[in-house]
């Protein structure tokens, strides 16, 4: 019998902070263990309970692509115990990983449609790695147009800069950036993503929309998805929910009968309809 | 007799919306018991009863209908809780209506099952007297002989602070000359104490229900729980069990009314008014001081007075 | 074959197993107080108690457990070592309520993903000894949930209480391992009679009546009843029913260290907890009393039936028991039939 509970080692390579506040820190960890790398096969969506012997685990979202071999990225939002410590911790020192947990986002589904991605604050992590997924050249053409919303209070609060700059000058992808409030040098929108995304509005034919954000973000984005005559089943989300063992046992995660850990994190729209409103 | 006249109370303070809610106590499917009720209706008055089962301290919901202008049923320690809340500031809204009983002591149930083979299924009070019956038994006990430890050294049954009071005030007297639990306790030499503290706390299950169902006990995030600074692990190691246990009764030191309700609460029959009414003696001699007595004066551990006599607190 | 076990032959018959198992049983911790554990002495096991306050659910799930040990080793890095389950193990005494219960958990910790290793090891490594229930409590509603009070499904073995004997029922292959043991004698034909006679006048004792029946359909339709606003009103937010709950499975892991030397643990946690479902954010999804007693009883009588096909709970009457303010799950489970409550009162015997 495989312990599911137990970390396998990894290695913190390289780490940087993302963002002005200084509240969120990327880590790039390495497998100490070929076997571990090996069998190692994720999808986007999916994530890990990072684990930080002596202080505990917490539940992050995988920000890598699975395109993207020999390292795991995650992006952490100093607020707990674990996560201060994640952000404490020195480039060399080994850090556990319990994963990949979830189920990720149904990227069957999604094969030969069109995909909105719209995103908030810090929860970019899991799209980031869906895109970039996606614009690697081996499967760029498993879907057809990419539209990208992204915004977040203030540009140095976007994660992942260099890349959406890189992501900018791409003709196959149309990447939208907005702001709250924007400086001298922002040339992006500045607006609130709902309010963005009525003024981009992007076609629901054949489109599945992928959301991630803080709660109030959703709350005024899906009626706009609405609007655009999305179907509640091509609406997707990944829920975030205070978790312990991340492999559907330990209770805690549920909404109704699901679990957001296993049956999770990412949901349909049409799903959670029907679910109580636990989260 | 006093349940009839704590219903018609109840009616007219609802019929006259003096109140939106009487929270009381009921009959319900156990024997030796009742349970809180939540009444919102002049006709819903009917349910509420009076006996010497009526072991909660409904003070306790007073901070869950913080909202509402709360009709509560109290017994002369209830009450002192309420006061001791009342001067921790819990009501800047609508302080409570206090229904007031005249409290005749209340029966251990723990202590009746003891006394009996079998399973009770059926208990009733009858005078002086209580009626207990099961599948192959029916014996009546001499009720005074199992009242809680807490009831028999109680000197203030009446509810003196309530808005209405049922009942005449009655003589108020101890059944014992001390503190049973806490006498017991004292004869102990300091080795025993530890022995006795530590064989009770090692029954702790960490359920709560002492804290939950103690008024005094409303922290938002108990000190259990903190995760920053940790103070306590979550397991049941003997240190854990004793921090929390120590910590506990430490919280209610000038706070508690005695009522026991946190003893009774317990799944686990861990005794627990011995430190409390240990502490509360301690504070009544230092300080001449006990909780919810006199409506205005100060909890001695949370004032501070610059010309304090104590050398420790300069 | 029938067998029996002499009451005079216990103390050795419990000799033999503790000296060969680890040996679970319920003791008593203080009067009436009794949980099952692990037995040094003959003497301490008490097999009179017809509902023990801990479930025996605690011989594969301990309240507290640790999962895995660590420390940092210079330039080995962090090394852990996971908890094994080395020896064979005994569950004797356990009521037919909480060995089915066990089967309810196991269902869990079993899954098809992930197995819950160190449930799973004990599990296997067990032989279950049933007791019947000669007596039990006006709480009890084990044959409303599917069980009974002389229910063997689960049992290794099934001992009934004759009085001046054990009559010993070997039902599995790892009950029939047992057939050499030295102190089991054939029983006769009247012992069996007598335990004909017992389990007629348990099962008639325990109450079949409470509505848990399609439970499941009615709940489909009451995720934002008004029944949730009132029902919870009572609960004081304690973990009582939680933990002495036999099929409540939640936990909570926590690490216990000094520097880099410690621990990671579980405990059992309760939903009706605050903190069991707050956010680090401060965001509480289930932030009152209505949703916690909510997901208490939907996940017992709903949620759990979605996912595993049988409600869970037994019926054993713990949580009507020692429930601090007397919220009687009977009473939930009829309002929920559409049933009053008030039918209730006056039942219990």
């Amino acid at each position: 019998m495989k312990n599911p509970y137990l970390p396998i080692p990894m290695m913190l390579k390289k780490a940087q902070i993302e963002t002005s506040d200084r509240l969120l820190r990327t880590l790039e960890l390495g497998f100490k263990n070929k076997e571990d790398e090996e069998s190692f096969r994720f999808v986007p969506g999916q994530f890990c309970e990072l684990s930080i012997l002596g202080k505990g685990e917490s539940p992050l979202g995988i920000a890598s692509s699975p395109t993207e071999q020999g390292f795991l990225k995650f992006t952490v939002n100093k607020a707990g115990v674990v996560t201060t410590a994640l952000h404490h911790i020195e480039e060399g020192s080994e850090i556990g990983i319990r994963g990949p947990l979830g189920n990720g986002y149904p990227i069957d589904r999604f094969e030969g449609k069109n995909l909105l991605v719209i995103g908030g604050g810090f929860a970019f992590t899991t799209l980031r790695s869906l895109v970039a997924y996606y614009l690697h050249p081996e499967n760029r053409a498993k879907v057809k147009q990419i539209t990208v919303i992204y915004g977040a209070r203030m540009p140095g609060l976007l994660l992942y800069k260099d890349e959406l700059l890189e992501w900018e000058k791409r003709n196959d992808l149309k990447l939208v950036t907005t702001v709250d409030w924007g400086d001298k040098d922002w040339k992006g929108k500045v607006g609130l993503v709902p309010n963005v995304l009525e003024e981009v509005a992007p076609s629901s034919e054949d489109t599945y929309a992928v959301i991630c954000g803080p709660p109030i973000m959703i709350k005024f984005t899906f009626p706009k998805l609405m609007a655009l005559r999305f179907p509640n089943e091509r609406i997707f989300t990944s829920l975030e929910k205070r978790m312990k063992c991340g492999i559907g046992k330990c209770g805690r995660c549920n909404i109704g009968h699901l679990y957001v850990c296993k049956d999770g994190p990412v949901f349909s729209y049409a799903q959670l309809e029907k679910l109580p409103k636990d989260y | 007799m006093i349940q009839q006249k704590l219903r018609e109370k109840a009616k007219e303070l609802l019929a006259k919306k003096e109140v939106d809610l009487v929270i009381g106590f009921s009959d319900w499917t156990l024997p030796l018991r009742t349970t809180p009720v939540f009444i919102r209706t002049p006709e819903g008055a009917e349910r509420l009863v009076w006996n010497s089962f009526c072991e909660n301290n409904l003070a306790a919901y007073l901070h869950k209908f913080s909202r509402l202008k709360v009709g509560l049923v109290v017994k002369g320690c209830d009450a002192r809780s309420v006061i001791a809340l009342n001067l921790e500031k819990r009501f800047p809204n609508h302080p409570p209506l206090l229904i007031g009983v005249v409290c005749q002591r209340l029966v251990d149930r723990k202590k009746v099952k003891k006394a009996v083979k079998g399973e009770i299924l059926h208990a009733v009070e009858q005078g002086d007297l209580l009626l207990v019956k099961g599948e192959n038994f029916e014996v009546s006990l001499k009720r005074d002989d199992f009242l809680y430890s807490s009831c028999r050294s109680c000197i203030h049954r009446t509810p003196h602070q309530a808005h209405i009071l049922i009942g005449d005030p009655v003589e108020e007297v101890s059944l014992v000359e001390a503190h049973p639990d806490v006498d017991e306790f004292e004869r102990k030499s300091s080795e025993e104490r530890w022995k006795f503290f530590e064989k009770e706390t090692s029954r702790c299950l960490r359920c709560y229900a002492c804290r939950e169902a103690c008024p005094m006990c409303y922290c938002g995030e108990c000190f259990v729980d903190n995760s920053r600074p940790k103070w306590i692990e979550k397991s049941l190691s003997p240190s854990d069990l004793a921090f929390y246990h120590i910590v506990r009764a430490y919280h209610q030191t000038g706070r508690c009314s005695g009522c026991g309700a946190c003893e009774r609460a317990c799944p686990m029959d861990i005794r627990l008014t011995y430190l409390t009414q240990k502490l509360n003696q301690e504070v009544k001699d230092l300080y001449g001081f006990e909780t919810g007595i006199q409506p205005e004066a100060a909890p001695p551990l949370s004032t501070f007075d610059p010309e304090d006599h104590q050398e420790f607190i300069k | 074959m029938k067998l029996k076990l002499d009451k005079k032959d216990v103390e050795n018959f419990l000799k033999g197993l503790i000296e060969g198992y680890d040996l679970y049983a319920p003791a008593q911790l203080t009067e009436g107080v009794s949980v099952f554990k692990k037995i040094d002495r003959p003497e301490e096991v008490n097999l009179t108690q017809p509902v023990t306050q801990k479930p025996a659910k605690e011989a594969f799930f301990p309240q507290s457990e640790v999962m895995f040990r660590y420390e940092e080793a210079g330039n080995r890095g962090q090394v852990i070592s996971a908890e094994q389950t080395k020896r064979d193990r005994i569950l004797l005494g356990a009521r037919p309520c909480d060995i089915e219960a066990i089967s309810i958990i196991e269902k869990v910790f079993t899954g098809e993903d992930y197995t819950d290793v160190y449930f799973l090891e004990k599990r296997k490594k067990t032989t279950i000894i049933g007791l019947g229930c000669n007596h039990p409590l006006s709480t009890c509603f084990c044959s409303s949930t599917g069980g009974g009070p002389f229910h063997r499904a689960g049992s290794d073995l099934f001992f009934t209480d004759l009085g001046e004997a054990y009559f010993v029922e070997l039902l599995t292959e790892k009950g029939t391992a047992f057939r050499e043991n030295k102190f089991f004698k054939e029983a006769d034909p009247k012992d069996l009679a007598l335990l004909k006679e017992l389990e007629d006048k348990a099962f008639q004792k325990v109450d079949g009546s409470v509505p848990v029946e399609g439970i499941e359909k009615r709940l489909d339709l009451m995720i934002e009843s008004p029944f949730w606003d009132s029902i919870h009103e009572k609960c004081i937010g304690c973990g009582v029913c939680t933990f002495l709950c036999p099929t409540c499975h939640c936990f909570d892991m926590t690490d216990e260290a000094v520097n880099l030397k410690g621990q990671r643990v579980r405990n059992w946690d309760s939903c009706l907890f605050p903190i069991y479902s707050l956010e680090t954010s401060g965001h509480n999804p289930r932030p009152t009393g209505r949703e916690r007693t909510r997901q208490r009883l939907m996940h017992k009588f709903n949620y759990f039936p979605k996912n595993f096909g049988r409600v869970a709970c037994v019926g054993c009457g713990r949580c009507i028991l020692y429930c601090p303010v007397q919220f009687d799950i009977r009473e939930a489970l009829l309002y929920a039939s559409a049933r009053r409550a008030k039918g209730l009162k006056g039942k219990s015997r």
